[in-house]
Parts: C-alpha cells; structure tokens; sequence
C-alpha cells in the first residue's frame, strides 16, 4: 500500500505535447509510472510518447478510464485544465503548473469542494511512490522504496529530504509536494493523515516553510492522536530575516503569524521533532525510528 | 507587486470609494503650489514609499523626519517636500537600507471621531477571500492585536465575486458602529470585494479607514498589492509596476527573474528552489557562518541568465566565499550552473574560494567541466559538508586573508572532492 498513487492507477497528462510535459512524461514511462494517454486541444488521434493523445479530459477518461491527471498547462489556462478534470470525474489532478494567479485557484477550491477530487498543487513537485511511479516533476533515480513518507511545501527540499532519506538507507513509502502557493489544494495535515493510516509508511518528514500557517494546522491535526509515528519536521527560513519577500508569495507573513517560531513551537508541542538545520532531516528520523515512542497520546 | 499609496487611491476613487483630495508632487514647488490648489490647511505630507510603517520610520539624513509630516501652512508643505524628496526612508517594513522617496503626495488632513482598521486579503488557509477588521486603527494595530488579538474580526467572504450582505453587517454590529456606519461598511467591502477581483488584489489595507459623526467612511491611507501572477491580464497595473525590492543589486536580480535578497554577512550563497535557497542560509546560520544574500535562480534557464547571477554575486566586494548548493531537478541541469559559473568567471576572475555542492541532473558532467577549468572550487557531496566547509573557511585567521591573492588562495584550494567520493 501507499498514498495518492497505487500501481493500478491510471494516468493521464494534460498539455502532454509541450516541452516540459514530454521531459517529464517520458522519464516517467521509462520508469514504470502508468501513464495511459495525454490531453491536448487540437492534436487528439495522434499518439506522443507512445501514448494516445486526445482533444479533451472527458474524452481521454472515456477510452482510457484515467482517475488521475497531472497538469503541465500554462498558468492562463491552467486553472480551467484543472476544472476541466474535475468535471470529467478525475480523482487524483495534480497540478505542477507554477504562477498561476491567486483567486483563479481560489475558485477553483470552491468547486472542488462540491466534488470528490482531490488537487495536489498547483506549483507542486507532484506526487512519488518509489517502485509504483511519478507524478510530476520529480528527479528520477533519487528515491529509494522504504519507509518514510515525505510531505513539503518546497520542490528542491523534498528532493533534499529525499536525498537524505535514501542515503542512510530508510527510503521513503511515498513523497507528496503539496505546492508553494499561497492557496494550495490537499494540505500537509490531509497528507498526515493519509501516512499516518498508510501501513507501509513508519515515519514521517514534514518540511515547511514561514509563511501561511499549513504547518500550525499541521500539528494541530497531531494533537490529541496517538503517537503511533514519528514525525520529523523542518522549517525552512529561519534565519531569514522576517517580512522579507523571498520568492514564495506564501512566505510573506502577514501580521505576526505564521513565523519560523510559531511554527516550531506549535510542532513540537504536538510531539514533532523539528531540526534546527536542514541536514540533519535524514539522521533524525533514523534516531527517532530506532527509538520509538509509540503508544503516547500527543499533547 | 505593490503600488504606491496615491495610485491606491485613484484605483479607489475609480471604484466610488470616499478618498481625500490629494496631490502628487516631485519638487518643493510643485508641493507649495498643490497645497494652494487643495485649499485650505492643514494638510499632510506623505512620502511615496513601497512599504507600510512610515509614520514610525525616520529618514536616514534626518532621524526627526517621519514619512507622514503635518503641515499648517504652505511654506511648511514646502519644507516637508523639500526634506523628504531624493532621501531615504527606513521604516519597519522597509529593510535597513531603507527606500528613496521619489515624490510625495499632499492631502488635506481629514479628522475623523472613529478610525477603523480594515483589510482585505487571500487567506491560504481557507482559500477565501478574508476580510480584517479592528476599531483600533492605527499605526499601533498591529501591537494592539497582537496583545489582544480579540479586537480583530475576521471574516471569511466566500470565494465569488459577490458578498453576501448578512456577513458585512454582522461584521458591522461586532465593531460596535452605528446603523448608518454599518451600512457604510458594507457598502465599501462590496466595493472593496468587487475591486480585489477585477484587478487580481492579493491585499487591500485601508489604515485608518475614518469614520465620520454622519456614518459616512473614508480611506485616510491604501495600500495595495497585486499578484504578480496576473500582471499578464492587468496591463493597466502592470504599466504602474516598480518591483517592491529596493537597492540595485535587486532591481537587476528582479529584471532576470532572480529572487535575491541581501543580507548581512559575507558568504555569497547561490540556490535554485526558494526552499532550497532558504536551507542554504538556515544551514550555514546554524553553524555561525554568516550569509551575504539569499538567491534563488528559478528553473528553465539560459547559461547566460545563470552567468548574470553569479557576476551579481561576484560584483559584491563584501564577498569572502562562495557557496553553490544545487539539486538538479527537472529542467535545471547542473551543467548549466557549471557553465554560467565559467563564462562569469571570463569576465570577472573568480577570488574567493568557491563550494558546490551539485547534485541530481549532470552532476558528474558538470563537474569534471569545472574540474579541468582550475577553478578554486572545493566540491562536496551534501548540504551538510558543504555548510561545515563554510563555517571552517570563516575560522581561519582574517589576517592571511587580505595577504592571499587569487593565486594564492587556489593552490590553498588544490584539494578538490568529487561529488561521488566519500565526505
């Protein structure tokens, strides 16, 4: 078992013919993922990484039965592409497209509250389960099939965490980037909980960031459960100096939350390790799965 | 992107809701010359900044000097001009370096019994449109809430372009206002609300938003911010747009699609991701090294982009080492880096000491490129060896430093690590 992904899976990419998409995609086949067909407006009947290409969502889940999508749309329209998934009755849509505006996502979360899909994204790294697929953008041949479940915000520190993880043997059950927007689809609480009910995953990496208060909400999901996983987290930005606009929309902080320190105090009230240093993630969980506290009610 | 109080404003005024008179001006005459034509005194003067907190701050080149300066004559309009225009501003949202002020904008002074503090913003948490407010309007609010955060209502709009007005005129009777200011406000947050999503808004503030003995409402102060993100489908603001990073090295990092921010210390650091530009000066912080800048090269991009970054860096004589922290991911490859590094180093010889850490896409191709260039370069496998080879570069004694030249420093640097070596 894992989350998000499992190997019966089906998978479609939606703006499969564009540069990225085919960089991506054609990694990803290589790898095994079960991509079954693309979507773009104009180019259905042709096949492009030897998969078949169709002219809508709608169309491609009626040959292919897809139930997840990954989105490589241009910002303008990517929104539409993901509400498009949503109306063809797709369950998985991740979104890796990154500077979309705001209030398009905004909107785009109003529908998806009335329907049973799940976004992960936008601005996502995707989704990946070692020896099942990737979904997304993430690099191949650094993950490693093992135990821990890796939830971030950032693209390049999931693969950090990754890295880390895989060097010291541990290896991960699966790795989701929820997306550095400031509005973001399924949240690092959702995907908590997913790990936390997920029998292949033992512990888990939380990374965040300052900026938004998703790590708050975090630890606020951990508090009051018992403490049947490890949870190793670090936030990022904490020596930087606070307001600063640092490429993230998420990360500026607005009136006094949602700081390095707040994020800190509530993980670790809730029984999270959280490292002061980014390389010690790796080494942390494995203290941490080596000497398990399990059976605790977190405070 | 934000905008400047006074374009604020007229995107208000354009939208029906009650601004002061105001007048921008450049010169101290132009300043004189505005009061008159806004009439009588007093009036107040504001310098056009990109940041909030001005009546608190102080100009560089006159501590006594705030950003918003009271005037009951002309003359003294003219003075307040004269003093603040070419200076700098520093206040608690600007960084240390300040913000040069480039005009000011002159408004009769407008008093108001009751001064509200009223904000509209995109919660993430939520993923609605927020709506703020206090009756503790004010340059303290933000101290004021954070002692009592009860005195701050917030409520959620929804996530349509339309308010319901059930919502508003709870928000109303919670502040405490009179049935006629009620009605005020929800009007305005209608307004507001109708506003934030025809220009793309990522924040609406109105501090204070004055209320008047008869009800009616009037925004003293706007600030307004616009996302980025949709600056392609509001040519209108985007033509307004000045970037909110001060300070050249910023302006030419923002031009090239950097995200760069200067620090205080004297290690230059080079990442792509913002997460992972973040953890390089969290990493080096932690173990008392002392970054110069945070920069975050983003994906897809040209040698010659990646060249402009590190000649930015390079042109930075504050300077004394180099770390490079890449993952290669996607559609940044590590060759490009090691390229652009190379062709900056052509045009600006490299002096300082340099470590990569390249790791994911060509790493091993990109450094047996550098490696046969003879560059001064230590690579090493990871974030942690990297930060610690960082730290340990800053312990040696400072005295060697000025007496070790370029040629000096690289024979000190001769060791070189291979990224698949063991660290």
């Amino acid at each position: 078992m894992s989350i998000l992904l499992e190997p019966s899976t089906r998978i479609i990419c939606q703006g499969i013919t564009g540069k990225q998409a085919s960089f991506h995609c054609e990694r990803a086949l290589a790898g095994g993922t079960n991509i079954v067909g693309g979507v773009r407006g104009g180019k259905g009947g042709s096949r492009h990484l030897g998969v078949p290409v169709f002219n809508s969502v709608r169309e491609a889940v009626d040959v292919t039965d897809a139930n997840a999508t990954i989105i490589f749309v241009p910002p303008a329209n990517a929104s539409d592409a993901i509400l498009e998934a949503v109306e063809a009755g797709i369950g998985l849509i991740v979104c890796v497209t990154e500077r979309i505006p705001v209030l398009d996502i905004v909107r785009v979360k109003e529908r998806l509250r009335a329907s049973s899909s799940i976004l992960v994204g936008p601005n996502s790294p995707g989704v990946a389960v070692p020896g099942v697929g990737t979904l997304g953008i993430m690099p191949q041949g650094i993950f490693k099939r093992g135990c821990v479940g890796i939830v971030s915000r950032s693209s390049t520190l999931t693969y950090e965490a990754v890295n880390q993880t895989t060097r010291n043997g541990l290896g991960q059950s699966a790795c989701v980037g929820v997306g550095a927007d400031p509005v973001v689809g399924l949240s690092q609480a959702d995907c908590l909980e997913r790990f936390l009910d997920d029998e292949e995953t033992k512990g888990i990496v939380l990374i965040g960031e300052v900026g938004g208060i998703s790590e708050e909400r975090a630890a606020e999901f951990l508090r009051g459960r018992v403490a049947t996983k490890p949870v190793v987290a670090y936030i990022a930005g904490q020596a930087v100096p606070e307001g600063r606009r640092m490429g993230h929309a998420g990360t500026i902080i607005h009136y006094g939350t949602g700081t390095a320190q707040s994020k800190i105090a509530a993980l670790e009230s809730a029984g999270v390790t959280v490292v002061s240093s980014p390389v010690d993630i790796g080494s942390a969980m494995a203290d941490r799965l080596n000497a398990p506290s399990v059976g605790e009610v977190r405070q | 992107m934000f905008i400047f109080e006074h374009q604020a404003k007229e995107l208000m005024r354009e939208s029906g809701i009650p601004v002061p008179r105001g007048l921008v001006a450049t010169t101290e005459s132009r300043a004189v010359e505005a009061a008159g034509e806004l009439g009588e005194g007093p009036w107040v003067v504001k310098a056009q900044v990109h940041a909030g907190g001005r009546a608190q701050g102080y100009f560089l080149n006159d501590r006594h000097l705030s950003g918003v300066e009271f005037a009951s004559t002309a003359l003294e309009v003219g003075k307040a001009a004269r003093s603040m225009l070419g200076s700098t501003l520093v206040t608690p949202q600007t960084t240390g370096q300040g913000e040069k002020v480039h005009s000011v904008y002159i408004e009769s002074v407008v008093k108001t019994p009751l001064q509200l503090f009223l904000a509209m913003l995109v919660d993430g948490d939520s993923g609605q449109i927020a709506c703020l407010a206090t009756t503790k309007g004010g340059e303290e609010v933000e101290t004021a809430v954070q002692v009592h955060p009860e005195i701050l209502i917030k409520t959620l709009l929804g996530s349509t372009d339309a308010v319901s007005e059930g919502v508003t005129s709870a928000m109303g009777s919670q502040l405490g206002l009179t049935p006629l200011a009620q009605e005020s406000l929800t009007c305005l947050i209608a307004q507001l609300h109708a506003m934030f999503f025809e220009k793309d808004l990522s924040l609406i503030e109105i501090n204070p938003l004055g209320v008047k003995d008869n009800g009616s409402v009037i925004a003293l102060d706007a600030r307004i911010t616009v996302d980025d993100n949709a600056l392609y489908r509001q040519s209108r603001l985007a033509a307004l747009g000045v970037r909110t990073e001060s300070g050249s090295t910023e302006r030419i990092a923002s031009q090239n699609g950097f995200n760069f921010v200067r620090l205080d210390g004297d290690v230059g650091t080079f990442s792509s991701g913002a997460g992972l530009a973040m953890a390089t000066v969290d990493a080096l912080t932690h173990l008392g090294a002392r970054p110069a800048n945070f920069l975050d090269i983003p994906p897809v991009l040209e040698v010659s982009r990646v060249k402009q970054a590190f000649l930015l860096l390079l042109a930075d004589d504050r300077i004394q080492s180099l770390f490079v922290n890449v993952f290669g991911a996607g559609i940044m490859r590590c060759d490009t880096i090691a390229d652009g590094l190379l062709l900056a180093h052509l045009e600006k010889p490299i002096s300082v000491p340099v470590i990569m850490r390249l790791a994911g896409t060509n790493a091993e191709l990109a450094i047996s490129r550098l490696e046969r260039s003879g560059l001064p370069i230590q690579f090493v496998n990871d974030l942690a060896s990297g930060a610690e080879k960082i730290a340990s570069l800053q312990k040696e004694p400072p005295v060697s430093r000025p007496r070790t030249g370029w040629f000096g420093r690289l024979l000190g640097f001769r060791t070189r690590r291979h990224a698949s070596g063991k660290s």
